[in-house]
């Protein structure tokens, strides 16, 4: 043998005992003796990864009976595992999840309802417990699909130095906002300076710009709704297409080439910051998580030296005949699949998340470390998350509002990922498209291959 | 006699028996991960079929709603105008592009093999790596491409933001054409256009040089020896890539699925027929029109191959007549 062949020979053999060697770095856990295991997916990574471990960690040593097992994957493709597991007969005891996928796949037969795992009273006291908007989140033909475990508010941050500055205040209506955003100059060159001249008279920032995304927001704070009383999908409700030609008049000011344009740019910050905390807008609609990044940008500042820009909260400002207090909110919630080993354990573990039935200090301890709005007042009352909010005042504006009636979630109907792609893309196409329809049209043409959908939907539902 | 027959009889069935045994694991595979799900996807294109309960038989509907979509321009249809446009644009200039630069690179020049090496490079790069550099170059706000594009005094565009056409309608000369998502993406695929230009560069290696030497003596310059010579030999080369180009196209799949936040954006500008199948067959659970969307695909595909083959009689020319 050459040493060309003993060298191949030693490759393959360190590669053959490679592949075979056992791996000891991550073996699970077993099942404590006398326990049933409770699995449970979820698609948490990083911090929110090390947040879920805890909270199963301190949930298995609350128990005798159950141990949870969590497994995380990649969140894009859990919906097509599950249900495979489904179809297959082996599905996990209980999913996390934040899409509006409830009421498609309960009418599909995937999901439990509560009420067969729950009693009628534990049911009723369930509603009770929760805010609106997480029974919202969950209800499907009147029977809860699933347990919200935190919600997810949109609200308006402001920079009010910014605003200080040119003798602003936080908007209280739509025309506030509209005349924040033509107050606010595209740059910082004086007013009588050339075009072309400086940084070139580029704009640099808006005041506010709408997001074709939250048409959602928009039109439930303009008076409108996504179903009628019967639960038919109305996108074109007279406030809805007044919502979108609210939205689509920025970009007719502006031109739809520059507002697409300054969008794009937000995403290619650095490390995809905050759009306000760079100074792109006075204004921004965003979630409750940004309450972090505003909490140590300003700490950053502090510690340079420097001047601490000074950020606010408000509620979305409602047009004239509008909603106050109102908005689109969705949220994380457990869902049981349906042919599951252990769904009673599963709704313990849920119960302990989510703070029902005796939990609620667990709850807190959980929601301030993740930094998750609660779904129950008797959560947020709590001592630990009161004083998580007295460190993040900011978070407390979210928390107040995810307690609104009109806090409200994409409809929850069969086909609402359909929808949810449906709304979205018309209002891509009022307010992105050089010469698009008027508002009213993309609406109701949106509302009608909606329609056309949810009729194939129920014409398979009701075939046996 | 007859012994003898019975065992080279034997040594016959046993070879036989050998052969089937070697391409068992082929044939099995091919089977079960191609014939099957080849079969099934189009019983399922006359089915409602979600997944979670069984198939239910309901005709022709997913194929009349197809064709309905189509006369709307809504959904299946807005998609086969998006995947046309792209596979079009892209393989017309894929081909102008292949084919100068193997020109220009089976010039004798001092670096040859590096110039090759770097027009071929951008080809090995994964489809996803390629997809968020592309994605960043033309970013609209921050991208290298716009900045320079600014630099010069030309207009920006908003690449895969943009829902505009820059190729249709043909208005350039009112100064409101715009490059958009589809157009960000076929360049993007002009970018990746190494594979075809090997072949082009391996086919120009092949055209005999008495030929080029016989149209100088009858006096005939670069340009003729071009058009006569060059292009005329390497039409079977061309019609090939052609071929595979437009197959590649209407596939694309992975770049279009991270450019467009999985969802055709913006607008559904960027809904190409493979993202509509992902998104009925994974999202809306409508595996049934997804197949029958695959199979017009297929149906598509083939007689678009039907009419290259057909049409490359006019235009294909082999060394030594038809193959």
């Amino acid at each position: 043998m050459n040493v060309r062949n003993a060298a191949t020979a030693l490759v393959v053999l360190l590669a053959t005992a490679l592949l075979f060697w056992p791996d000891s770095g991550d073996q699970e856990e077993a099942v404590p003796a006398g326990r049933k295991e409770v699995i449970f997916w979820h698609f948490w990574g990083g911090d929110d990864r090390r947040v879920v471990q805890d909270i199963v960690a301190r949930f298995n040593r609350s128990q005798n009976e159950h141990f949870v097992r969590a497994i995380a994957m990649p969140g894009n493709n859990l919906d097509l595992k599950l249900f495979l597991a489904v179809t297959g007969g082996r599905p996990p005891d209980v999913i996390n999840q934040d899409d509006p996928i409830v009421a498609d796949w309960a009418a599909r037969g995937a999901l439990m309802p509560l009420e067969e795992i729950a009693t009628q009273q534990e049911c009723e006291r369930l509603r009770e417990w929760l805010f609106p908007a997480a029974v919202d989140l969950c209800e499907h033909q009147g029977r809860l699909y699933g347990l919200c475990n935190g919600l997810d508010i949109r609200a308006l941050y402001y920079n009010n130095t910014m605003l200080k500055k040119y003798g602003l205040t936080p908007p209280r209506s739509i025309a506030d906002l509209d005349r924040i955003a033509e107050k606010i100059p595209a740059n910082d060159l004086p007013a009588n300076a050339r075009p072309g001249g400086g940084n070139g008279g580029k704009r640099i920032r808006f005041g506010y710009l709408p997001d074709a995304r939250r048409l959602w927001a928009w039109a439930i704070v303009f008076g409108g709704r996504w179903t009628d009383d019967h639960g038919n999908v109305v996108l074109d409700d007279e406030a809805n297409i007044r919502a979108l030609q609210w939205m689509t008049s920025y970009s007719r000011k502006y031109g739809p080439r520059t507002v697409t344009a300054f969008r794009q740019g937000d995403q290619s910050l650095p490390g995809k910051s905050f759009p306000l905390l760079a100074g792109r807008y006075a204004i921004v609609m965003d979630g409750q998580w940004r309450t972090r990044d505003i909490a140590a940008a300003q700490k950053r500042q502090q510690a340079q030296g420097q001047p601490v820009t000074e950020y606010g909260v408000c509620p979305l400002p409602p047009p004239p005949g509008g909603r106050a207090l109102a908005g689109w909110v969705n949220g994380n919630f457990f869902l049981l699949p349906r042919g599951a080993a252990n769904s009673q354990g599963a709704w313990e573990f849920m119960k302990f998340w989510s703070g029902f039935d005796g939990h609620e200090a667990d709850a807190a301890q959980t929601c301030a470390e993740g930094g998750w709005i609660p779904v129950s007042k008797a959560v947020v009352d709590q001592p630990r998350f009161q004083a998580f909010l007295r460190e993040q005042p900011l978070f407390r504006e979210f928390v107040a509002l995810a307690a609104e009636p009109f806090q409200k979630p994409t409809p929850i109907v069969p086909g609402a990922p359909f929808l949810y792609r449906e709304v979205v893309s018309t209002a891509e196409s009022a307010m992105y498209e050089d010469d698009p329809p008027a508002a009213r049209v993309l609406l109701q043409r949106a509302s009608e291959n909606v329609a056309r959908h949810l009729k194939r939907f129920n014409r398979r539902a009701a075939t046996p | 006699m007859n012994t003898g027959a019975s065992s080279t009889r034997r040594r016959h069935s046993g070879r036989i028996v050998t052969a089937l045994l070697f391409i068992a694991p082929w044939a099995l595979g091919f089977l079960l991960l191609v014939l099957y799900p080849f079969a099934a996807s189009l019983y399922w294109s006359f089915c409602e079929y979600d997944l979670l309960s069984p198939p239910r038989f309901v005709g022709g509907a997913n194929y009349r709603r197809l064709a309905h979509e189509l006369l709307n321009g809504e959904g299946f249809g807005r998609a086969v105008w998006n995947t046309a446009y792209y596979a079009v644009a892209s393989v017309v200039l894929s081909v102008l592009a292949g084919v100068g630069l193997a020109v220009m690179l089976s010039w004798k020049v001092r670096g040859q093999a590096i110039y090759r090496a770097i027009f071929f490079l951008p080809s090995v790069v994964p489809t996803v790596a390629a997809a968020v550099l592309w994605m960043w170059l033309l970013d609209p706000g921050g991208g290298l491409v716009n900045h320079w594009l600014t630099a010069v005094g030309l207009p920006a565009p908003n690449w895969f933001k943009g829902v505009q056409e820059a190729l249709w309608p043909p208005d350039w000369w009112s100064g409101r054409a715009a490059f958009g998502s589809k157009d960000a993406l076929v360049l993007m695929s002009v970018w990746g256009v190494g594979n075809f230009m090997i072949i082009y560069l391996a086919a120009l290696g092949d055209i005999p040089k008495s030929l080029y030497e016989a149209a100088a003596l009858d006096g005939a310059g670069n340009l003729r020896r071009f058009w006569h010579i060059t292009l005329p030999n390497l039409s079977p080369v061309i019609f090939f890539n052609i071929v595979m180009g437009v197959i590649q196209a209407v596939q694309a799949f992975t770049q279009v699925y991270l450019v467009s936040e999985g969802r055709g954006a913006p607008a559904e500008s960027t809904l190409m027929l493979s993202l509509h199948i992902f998104l009925a067959a994974f999202q809306n659970l409508e595996m049934g029109y997804a197949s029958a969307i695959a199979w017009m695909l297929f149906v598509v595909l083939l007689a678009a191959t039907a009419a290259l083959f057909h049409s490359s009689r006019y235009w294909v020319h082999y060394q030594g007549g038809s193959p």
